[in-house]
């Protein structure tokens, strides 16, 4: 298989994937060639390539080389081009809600909208288990999506071999993502985030951590240091591969500031103990580069000679779209930071790879505060839109999930109802009835809901005896800081296990129908742009 | 909803109930503490106009127990050294306080930025913080005349159903002493020890140190026996919403008010 023999021409940590043994390429694949043998390779128990023996990694890879075999078919190669964007905790009825919020938005009835994605000619559902859990985590469901190769919650692209938070189970057993292909392949690469840029999900594409939570070498154990393990901002600038990443932006500030500088935005001091300034090294490093820390010096970046954009917008997450007009250094849109991503990427002639995603519609949801959830994820909509207006028509543009939450849409409330609003429902003659509908103890209810988490009862406000619930007329359900009801009290509402949608046009697009794997995607992707080959060629 | 001074005040006094988990005070917490009477310790001279002390003060009558407040510049933290809870604000940016709980027992903190207080409802008074939660009341009451201590004045009177006498220190812009009567019920809180600088410093750069969490990253960790905790038992909130205790029971009534 094509891919280890890139694997054992690196020269880096990850050199010890390269492998030993097995001498013809296990690929079950129709277009696999066979690879060379490995001469050094010192990876885990077994000595062989992950690609050939990975259950995940050779079942994703079967599936997509049965789908390219059907009617429809662009040939494999066919995309130069790659944008996936990922919705953290998107789930179907999120996506649903956020339809309905933003037609009503915009004066409409709501139902009848679509979001950007949703005119994508192929889609699918996607099962998100993660290797060890039922319903996972993003670090294992993006590791997924970018390697395809399923792990353990918690883990950022190594496979399930390693054991969370032990660094020396992780050595030899990183996976190699879609990303660093493209890297490898010569493209031009970028990750864009809301939330953290060392956050699991964005983290995913670039790095490999046996801890999801290793942000910073200040997050890390003595002995994981010790062990030679390293955290994942250092890998975003000690990135191997290529001529390294050309467009990273997102929030998490600290992580990439020493601990004897203080935020020039909040006066809190970095997280750093090694002493690295890693904004500086990204500039000393690349003579192109450049680094921002706010809207308008993202804005006055010049595209055409910066050739490596960091920016980092915040000290830690990037704010809701709900609140970005009140931040005091201002921060650049979801839309606006792909728009530039792409201006950047789009000058390279072989092509490029670029993540997207929208990082705080997962936290909304934990905080069971569904209108700043929705309106991050219309912003997500937004900067699909922009890249389908950019983006040349060899792109595969792929909008995914990582993961669902346990959000739901309830009762039967008329159509054009507000999304956020109580549930009226319609009268004898299929118009809006005059009153709200009510529980079975007269109370009204909210359309949205959680089945979990903190909007478990309404501390000293008036209850209704009989339901325990709040009397919610004297609410304002629709307000943004409203907190949606949920069943089970918890401090924090929970992800979802069900399936999540998957959408997808441009060349390989339609590789992506039915019910898939997650890891799928990454084979999806590797098809449609022959990354793996791309990589091989550009190494020769 | 912006949250009325009154509302601070009684968010103060929601969470010093028994029952709650990670509010300022625990019901265990009071049970070793002896209440005192003495009269309120009167503030240095040198004090006047500071911001940057601390004030111990000491809660007696019908529930025990102590809190600080650690004032230093924008920064005003209350702290109970009872069951190592904080509560620590920060004004530097005033339109965009950032808030830190701190677990002094575990040695952690979870830090709240702009869009987590919005997503917990939690929009606080910068005056009703610094002042102890009495900015606003000290303008419901009678001026009843110069109190005991140098640079203070005594207020009192009726607000919301309860009776309070107030010491007012215009020094420090606190209260040296608060006695609030309710059906009966008489509880104060008395400044029993001014602490010094260097004090205030040391707790804050220690709890400086502490391992962090974002409030937006516990959804995420539910591994972390810390944080499992967290999630599962829900905390005390400055807000009317998700107010509940260990088994899920929304907190009953028993206002201040
Ligand atoms: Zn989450």
């Amino acid at each position: 298989m094509k891919l280890k023999a890139i694997v054992l021409a690196m020269t880096t940590a990850l050199a010890a994937l390269a492998l030993t043994g097995c001498g013809d390429d296990g690929d079950t694949g129709a277009t696999g060639t066979a690879g060379q043998n490995g001469a050094d390779g010192q990876n885990g128990a077994d000595g062989r390539d992950y690609t050939a023996v990975n259950q995940w990694y050779t079942a994703g890879q079967a599936t997509v080389a049965n789908a390219s075999e059907t009617s429809v078919s662009d040939p494999k190669g066919r995309a130069k081009n790659i944008i996936l964007f990922v919705g953290d905790g998107m789930g179907v009825s999120t996506l649903t809600a956020a339809r309905i919020y933003q037609g009503q938005q915009r004066g409409e009835s709501g139902e009848e909208n679509r979001l950007s994605f949703e005119t994508f000619p192929y889609s699918g559902l996607v099962k998100t288990y993660s290797s060890n859990q039922q319903t996972p985590d993003s670090a294992p469901t993006m590791s997924a999506i970018m390697s395809g190769v399923k792990t353990k919650d918690g883990i950022v692209s190594v496979s399930d071999d390693a054991v969370r938070g032990t660094c020396t189970s992780g050595q030899g057993h990183e996976v190699m993502t879609a990303l660093e292909l493209a890297e490898i392949a010569g493209m031009s690469t970028g990750v864009v985030s809301t939330a953290r840029l060392t956050h699991a999900t964005p983290a995913a594409t670039y790095s490999h951590s046996v801890e999801r939570n290793w942000e910073a070498d200040s997050n890390m154990p003595q002995a994981a240091l010790d062990a030679g393990c390293h955290d994942i901002a250092s890998q975003l600038i000690d990135f191997p591969y290529g001529n390294g990443i050309e467009v990273a932006l997102g929030g998490g500030r600290s992580y990439f500031m020493p601990s004897s500088e203080t935020d020039p935005e909040y006066g809190r001091a970095g997280r750093r103990n090694d002493g690295r300034d890693l904004t500086a090294e990204w500039t000393s490093k690349y003579t192109d580069g450049a680094y921002v820390w706010n809207r308008e010096q993202f804005l006055a970046v010049d595209t055409s000679s910066t050739h490596h954009l960091l920016g980092l917008f915040e000290n830690s997450h990037m704010q809701y779209e709900a609140d970005r007009a009140d931040d005091g250094a201002g921060e650049p849109s979801l839309a606006e930071m792909t728009s530039r991503a792409l201006d950047v990427l789009k000058q390279n002639d072989k092509g490029y790879f670029l993540m997207v995603e929208a990082g705080r519609i997962d936290h909304a949801h934990h905080a069971g505060n569904a209108s700043r959830a929705l309106q991050d994820t219309v912003a997500l909509s937004e900067a699909v839109r922009v890249a389908m207006e950019k983006a040349d028509s060899d792109t595969l543009i792929l909008v995914t999930a990582d993961h669902s939450h346990v959000f739901t849409i309830a009762g039967y409330p008329v159509r054009g109802n507000p999304i956020l609003g109580l549930v009226r429902g319609v009268d004898g003659s299929g118009e809006a009835a005059a009153t709200y509908t009510t529980d079975s103890n007269g109370m009204p209810y909210t359309t949205l809901g959680y089945a979990n988490g903190p909007g478990f009862g309404f501390g000293n406000d008036p209850m209704n005896t009989d339901s325990y619930r709040p009397d919610l007329n004297l609410y304002d359900v629709t307000d943004v800081d409203y907190r949606q009801e949920a069943t089970v009290p918890m401090g924090s509402e929970t992800h979802a296990g069900e399936d999540v949608a998957v959408y997808a046009r441009g060349p390989g697009a339609q590789l992506v129908t039915g019910s898939v794997e997650q890891n799928m995607l990454f084979h999806v992707m590797n098809y449609a742009a022959d990354l793996a080959a791309r990589a091989e060629a550009n190494q020769n | 909803m912006t949250l009325s001074p009154a509302h601070t005040w009684r968010n103060l006094a929601t969470l010093f109930k028994a029952g709650a988990l990670f509010g300022l005070f625990s019901a265990n917490a009071f049970a070793a503490v002896a209440a005192k009477a003495d009269s309120p310790i009167c503030p240095a001279a040198t004090l006047n106009g500071s911001q940057h002390f601390g004030v111990q003060y000491q809660l007696s009558g019908a529930q025990h127990g102590t809190l600080q407040l650690l004032r230093r510049q924008a920064q005003t933290a209350y702290f109970n050294p009872g069951n190592g809870v904080g509560e620590w604000w920060n004004f530097s940016v005033a339109e965009h306080p950032s808030f830190i709980r701190v677990f002094a027992k575990q040695q952690r903190r979870i830090d709240y930025y702009m869009g987590d207080l919005r997503t917990l409802n939690i929009h606080v008074s910068q005056p009703e913080i610094e002042s102890f939660a009495a900015a606003h009341l000290r303008s419901q009451l009678r001026h009843k005349g110069a109190g005991s201590c140098a640079d203070s004045q005594v207020y009192e009177g009726d607000y919301q159903q309860v009776h309070y006498r107030l010491l007012w220190s215009d020094s420090l812009q606190l209260p040296l002493q608060l006695t609030t009567e309710h059906k009966g019920q008489i509880k104060q809180w008395q400044a029993s020890k001014i602490m010094p600088a260097r004090e205030v410093d040391m707790l804050l750069s220690r709890w400086q140190q502490f391992a962090d969490t974002d409030y937006a990253d516990i959804g995420d960790n539910e591994t972390d026996p810390f944080l499992a905790q967290m999630i599962n038992q829900g905390f005390i909130e400055h807000s009317e919403h998700a107010v509940y205790n260990s088994n899920g029971q929304p907190m009953s009534g028993q206002h201040i008010h």
